[in-house]
């Protein structure tokens, strides 16, 4: 990965009128999280007309997956699958998971997630904070339980701003 | 030289998980779409800086 355009990504993404929530730290970012990451994870909708729109997308980032040396592509199937799809792109690496948290797929998150601006006409969804430590507390791994107190203390902060 | 002491006025923002809170408070100030840009200029930063040492020799 040369490039972390995260915005161009989002902006890309939303413009292509794809159905999509940025979760993990991208998502705890966007809100004010104090913390940073070398991704973008976001949960796509699995129908295959959002997918066609995902797909064109990917197409113009140059997707590709992670370590891979044959530089392979990701396909609808995989795509329309609830598996984790690591890419790597123009603009720095794209995780488009199926699932997250065991199964939960987009239509399961919809209700916990909010909508930002993160450019001109613009707006993505991301997973709202409360829900994010909840999935980071039941991942249960160091490398989730280690941002659990940055979650919690950003929660708090907004809190007291009303 | 043995580090300065950290005054209590800034050991105070951090809570008691060691988070310090004027980081999340100057997060708060800005718009999402001012945070990406935080963290993917210092990313990027991170990356040129990886990129360089690449060709050095370990010493």
């Amino acid at each position: 990965m040369k490039r972390a355009r995260f915005a161009e990504t989002l902006q890309a993404l939303a413009h292509g009128r794809v159905e999509f929530i940025v979760v993990g730290m991208a998502a705890g970012v966007l809100q004010g999280v104090p913390l940073t990451t070398l991704d973008i994870d976001i949960v796509h909708r699995r129908t295959p007309e959002n997918v066609a729109r995902l797909m064109t997308v990917l197409s113009e980032l140059e997707a590709v997956y992670r370590d891979d040396p044959r530089n392979l592509s990701p396909s609808t199937s995989h795509l329309l699958g609830p598996g984790h799809q690591l890419l790597t792109t123009i603009n720095g690496d794209l995780d488009c998971l199926g699932s997250v948290d065991g199964d939960k797929d987009y239509d399961d998150l919809l209700g916990f997630s909010r909508e930002l601006l993160v450019g001109e006409r613009a707006v993505v969804r991301v997973l709202e904070l409360a829900m994010l430590l909840e999935v980071k507390r039941r991942a249960g791994r160091p490398k989730d339980l280690a941002v659990l107190p940055f979650l919690e203390a950003t929660i708090d902060e907004i809190a007291k701003r009303g | 030289m043995p580090p300065e002491p950290i005054s209590e006025e800034r050991a105070s923002l951090a809570d008691d998980n060691g988070v310090d809170r004027s980081q999340i408070r100057e997060m708060l100030r800005l718009t999402p779409e001012q945070r990406l840009t935080r963290i993917q200029d210092f990313v990027e930063a991170v990356l040129a800086i990886r990129e360089l040492n690449e060709a050095r020799p370990v010493r």
